[in-house]
């Protein structure tokens, strides 16, 4: 079952979304299973891509000239990228699971990490986009791509957990909220790190 | 009038407050929307002055802040306390003053606005006439709310009441400092302030007017309709009692936070950065407070879309309470100040904080206040998701243009030079600026929703003649 779950996940969690949620909703995967037999390799692509496109094209942030960093820069910017995800992935799991209990939800570790990432599926594939670092682009790309994601969350976070959906959209929100704020951290780290000298040179 | 007549509860007003709050609220962000239009199309203003950028923008925040934002908080305030206190509004005809004096407040000095009168201050920018009719306003406002506290018959005052207090009391505080100055002639005034004290007062006054206004005065919306909304006690009335304290004595010292690499001395920029970052406490607080009450509520969200609203609205209450301490560090300040990504903040906050929780308030509170349902659940749900959906994309786009500018003007070549020019950098902002139209298009569609919803709701009747319950004698005044 644990085998079927994790191919499943892998392969077919994409256009099978649904389906997904329900044999989630049916098994108790172990967290390690779910992370390194599945969460792992689309955490990987986003910061992939994103070094990919920018060594070959530089980032370009509207200006006519694209913005092209050191090929060790990037390769910084890129771990630093892939160690954000993970520990997004990880802390997002497990507040998914200590919220669980105030909504009667499973606590089962394995589920968070496997609803998470299936959540964040979409995200990751769309990371695509990266390919081409024209910053425009990207949001243009992430703006329908987050959408499905959160409508994933709301739909299929219930299902996965076995709760109502009242109590789902309850879950689902205080998550969101959560994952705003992982967001806008993100945005301020990187910050921190420009004006720390890490990443583009700024007149700071 | 007679006694018995002195036991109800006076609803008109609460009613009409919100009638001219939703009024504000689709004028206001019309105004808004036609600005970011503005930021796409700059002709769009057709050389006319009044048209221009400089002046609708003001008009917008104005409108929303004291047209939408004080109309639904003096509503809502005068409906609670009433009910908190279990006796009538004092001084009815005061109160009666106060709603429509406020609307004549809001119109003409919009008038003035679009006219070029202004103080160049911001979220002040009313001339001084307006100023001095705002504070008896403010004052008259304060009368009827305290002196209905001061008649109640129930012991407690109830934590919604310390947020309505405290908005109250501090905004008249902010509002005479920030506005004294010397008049020149009927339209224009100078400051009593100069220079660097002048900015530290004025975002003395800007940044609290957020705390007080646009957070604490909310919260004292949330704090009374959540559990109502709920049917369930406020999760911690303790917690609500702390985060109140924590929240009044750390958020007046965070203004300067505006004023990061300026002439101000350092000590008041790292004390209002180290203040600002205590204030995530009592923030958070409430937000905990707040979702941790609707939780053991799941079942009321099969019926109720408005709560929905409220739901939502502490999820980007969170964001904002988190985002605002997170860009008062320098380092972050550095790249993000006089960037989109600090317009993005303020709309994460007052889309999705103080918009969201209002609609869930008004979908609440007016079905009742008339003795009916309302008059569509399925407008009110997709106006909860073009809410949504309006949210999230103007913070999105404003994110994106926000990071590109602050990395575009802050780029320096291998010998310090500047590499962008502010004018190839402003230009190359439009597709994000188209963004943010579409974003401000969904939000207002979904305003004129709930109007639309709302009117159909009360067309044609009455509010409901409410009598004052007895009080149990446990917590009465006189117990």
């Amino acid at each position: 079952m644990s085998t079927n779950i994790y191919s499943f996940l892998l392969f077919k969690s994409l256009y099978q979304p649904m389906e997904a949620f329900r044999q989630l909703s049916e098994s108790e995967p172990s967290p390690s299973g779910v992370l390194f037999r599945y969460s792992i390799w689309l955490l990987i692509l986003p910061p992939a891509f994103s070094l990919i496109g920018a060594a070959n094209f530089g980032w370009r942030l509207g200006a006519a000239e694209p913005l092209m960093l050191s090929r060790q820069a990037l390769i910084l910017v890129s771990a630093g990228y892939f160690v954000v995800l993970l520990f997004g992935l990880l802390s997002t799991s497990i507040i998914s699971r200590w919220m669980a209990s105030t909504y009667d939800a499973s606590t089962a570790l394995g589920r968070h990490v496997a609803l998470i990432t299936i959540v964040g599926e979409p995200l990751a594939v769309g990371s695509l986009a990266h390919l081409f670092p024209d910053v425009f682009v990207n949001i243009l790309i992430i703006i329908p791509t987050m959408i499905w994601s959160m409508y994933l969350l709301y739909k299929g976070l219930p299902i996965a957990l076995g709760i109502t959906s009242e109590k789902g959209m309850l879950m689902a929100s205080s998550l969101v909220g959560w994952l705003l704020v992982a967001a806008v951290s993100l945005l301020g780290i990187s910050m921190m790190l420009w004006t720390l000298g890490v990443g583009p040179l700024l007149g700071v | 009038m007679s006694n018995e007549s002195n036991k109800l509860y006076h609803d008109q007003i609460v009613l009409r407050l919100i009638q001219f709050s939703v009024f504000w609220a689709l004028a206001a962000m019309a105004a808004g929307v036609y600005i970011s239009a503005e930021l796409v199309w700059p002709t769009l203003d057709f050389g006319q002055f009044w048209l221009s950028f400089g002046r609708l923008r003001p008009l917008h925040t104005n409108g929303i802040i004291f047209g939408f934002g004080i109309s639904a908080l003096m509503a809502t305030g005068f409906y609670s306390v009433q009910r908190t206190s279990h006796v009538p509004l004092f001084a009815p005809r005061l109160a009666w003053f106060c709603c429509y004096a406020w609307q004549l407040i809001v119109l003409l000095g919009g008038l003035s606005l679009l006219a070029g009168w202004t103080t160049s201050k911001e979220y002040a920018e009313l001339e001084w006439p307006f100023d001095i009719a705002i504070a008896i306003v403010w004052v008259c406002f304060g009368i009827v709310f305290f002196g209905t506290i001061a008649n109640r018959t129930i012991r407690p005052i109830y934590i919604s009441n310390w947020f309505y207090g405290a908005l109250i009391i501090v905004i008249a505080m902010l509002h005479i400092v920030n506005s004294l100055a010397i008049p020149a002639s009927i339209g224009k005034s100078y400051s009593l302030f100069a220079g660097a004290q002048d900015a530290v007062v004025q975002w003395w006054y800007g940044h609290n007017a957020v705390g007080f206004l646009l957070t604490g005065g909310f919260l004292g919306m949330l704090y009374y309709f959540l559990p109502k909304h709920a049917g369930r006690p406020i999760w911690s009335y303790r917690l609500s009692v702390v985060a109140f304290w924590a929240f009044t004595y750390s958020y007046i010292w965070a203004g300067p936070h505006h004023l990061h690499y300026s002439s101000v001395p350092e000590w008041v920029l790292s004390l209002a950065m180290v203040m600002s970052v205590i204030l995530l406490a009592p923030s958070w607080a409430t937000m905990i407070n707040g979702i941790m009450t609707v939780s053991s509520a799941s079942e009321k969200l099969k019926t109720d879309p408005a709560l929905k609203f409220i739901v939502l609205s502490l999820a980007f209450y969170g964001l904002a309470t988190f985002e605002g301490p997170m860009m008062s560090f320098p380092s972050v300040n550095v790249v993000s100040h006089f960037t989109d990504w600090t317009i993005g903040h303020v709309h994460s906050g007052a889309l999705g904080w103080n918009a969201m929780i209002t609609y869930g308030t008004f979908y609440y509170l007016v079905p009742r206040l008339v003795g009916n349902e309302l008059y569509s659940t399925r407008l009110a749900n997709i106006h909860f998701w073009m809410a949504l959906a309006g949210t999230m994309l103007y913070i999105v786009a404003m994110w994106g243009a926000g990071v590109s500018q602050g990395l575009l003007w802050l780029s320096v070549d291998e010998i310090g030079e500047l590499s962008f020019s502010f004018k190839d950098i402003m230009s190359s902002m439009t597709p994000y600026y188209a963004l943010r139209l579409i974003a401000g298009m969904i939000f207002l569609g979904g305003t004129f929703l709930m109007a639309y919803n709302l009117y159909k709701t009360v067309a044609g009747r009455a509010t409901v003649e409410v009598r004052v319950p007895d009080v149990d004698p446990a917590v009465g005044v006189t117990a």
